[in-house]
């Protein structure tokens, strides 16, 4: 887990992500069929849910399932199972996505410094 | 009408008899009551002559050598013996005195501030570390965890992940947006 830490302040800062400063470079470059990512639930729904605002994401259909089952299915906890499940996986798929992103933008950081050695090289070499 | 008077002279007159009875009996007063010390055993001005170091270090059950008065700086202390600023914690627990719970003795000369070095209160018993070990000790623990997290507010610790996307332009209305103008475009894609 600390790799990219050691990378970041002990290393080379330049070809590693600053996760406060993301994103740096277009949604577009290199994925040219980017889709957008679809919102189910309204913004009045999630409003009339009183769903804390740190929970209004991208999952944010399956957490009111959840929340309408927990408050009919009171006082027997273990009726919502398949909809908690249903939540907690579209969590970790955003997480994924969240490295992804993290991942992708680092690669975009190493080809960004491959591309400007290859000019300094260039611009040296037709110098000389 | 005239009854109520007649009561309230009778009254007056009882009264006044009353306090004369009482008046008759009572002590002169600057009279003191016979449990209290005589004159030459209560503390007196501040000594000059040797004689009367020597009659106070008497009055106090002290040696001439040991008695020590407080300094005549315009305090009030008199001839009252200076006595080390030691508390009652530091006295032998096992020796048997004549008042186990005050570790006192019948007639010994006790401290102006006595009642602060009881054994509830102030405790001057020293410590089993030196002073200035103790210190040092909290002084580099102190710094070391400050340095720490002066550190890690520097360099924070995060995990290799961007950040939390969140829809409607970043909840640009539930935080407060104002909805009259145009919230700035923030655009979330899948990967």
């Amino acid at each position: 887990m600390g790799a990219h830490l050691a990378r970041r302040y002990l290393g080379d800062a330049e070809t590693e992500p600053d996760p406060l400063q993301m994103p740096t470079f277009p949604a577009e470059l290199g994925l040219p069929d980017r889709r957008p990512r679809a919102m189910v639930a309204t913004a009045r729904q999630l409003a009339e849910g009183q769903v804390p605002l740190e929970q209004r994401d991208f999952c944010a259909h399956h957490l009111l399932r959840l929340l309408r089952c927990h408050r009919d299915a009171f006082p027997v906890p273990w009726q919502c199972r398949d909809l908690r499940h249903a939540w907690d996986a579209c969590q970790h798929h955003d997480y994924v996505m969240r490295m992804k992103e993290f991942e992708r933008e680092r690669r975009l950081l190493q080809r960004q410094k491959r591309l400007r050695r290859r000019e300094e090289a260039a611009a040296a070499a037709t110098a000389q | 009408m005239a009854a109520a008077t007649l009561r309230g002279v009778l009254w007056q007159r009882t009264a006044a008899r009353l306090w004369a009875a009482r008046a008759a009996v009572a002590a002169p007063s600057g009279a003191r009551g016979a449990s209290e010390m005589s004159k030459d055993l209560m503390p007196g001005p501040y000594p000059r002559t040797p004689e009367e170091r020597a009659a106070a270090a008497k009055k106090y059950n002290m040696r001439v050598e040991d008695y020590e008065p407080y300094p005549d700086d315009g305090f009030g202390y008199g001839d009252y013996p200076k006595l080390p600023n030691k508390s009652f914690h530091e006295r032998d627990p096992w020796y048997p005195w004549d008042q186990p719970d005050m570790r006192h003795n019948w007639g010994e000369p006790m401290h102006w501030d006595f009642d602060m070095y009881i054994r509830n209160r102030v405790d001057t018993s020293p410590t089993p570390v030196p002073w200035h070990t103790m210190r040092k000790h909290f002084l580099i623990f102190l710094s070391t965890m400050l340095i720490m997290f002066g550190l890690g507010e520097i360099f924070p610790a995060y995990r290799p992940v961007g950040p939390k996307q969140y829809p409607f332009n970043d909840l640009y209305l539930e935080r407060g947006g104002d909805p009259n103008k145009e919230p700035p475009v923030v655009m979330h894609y899948e990967i």
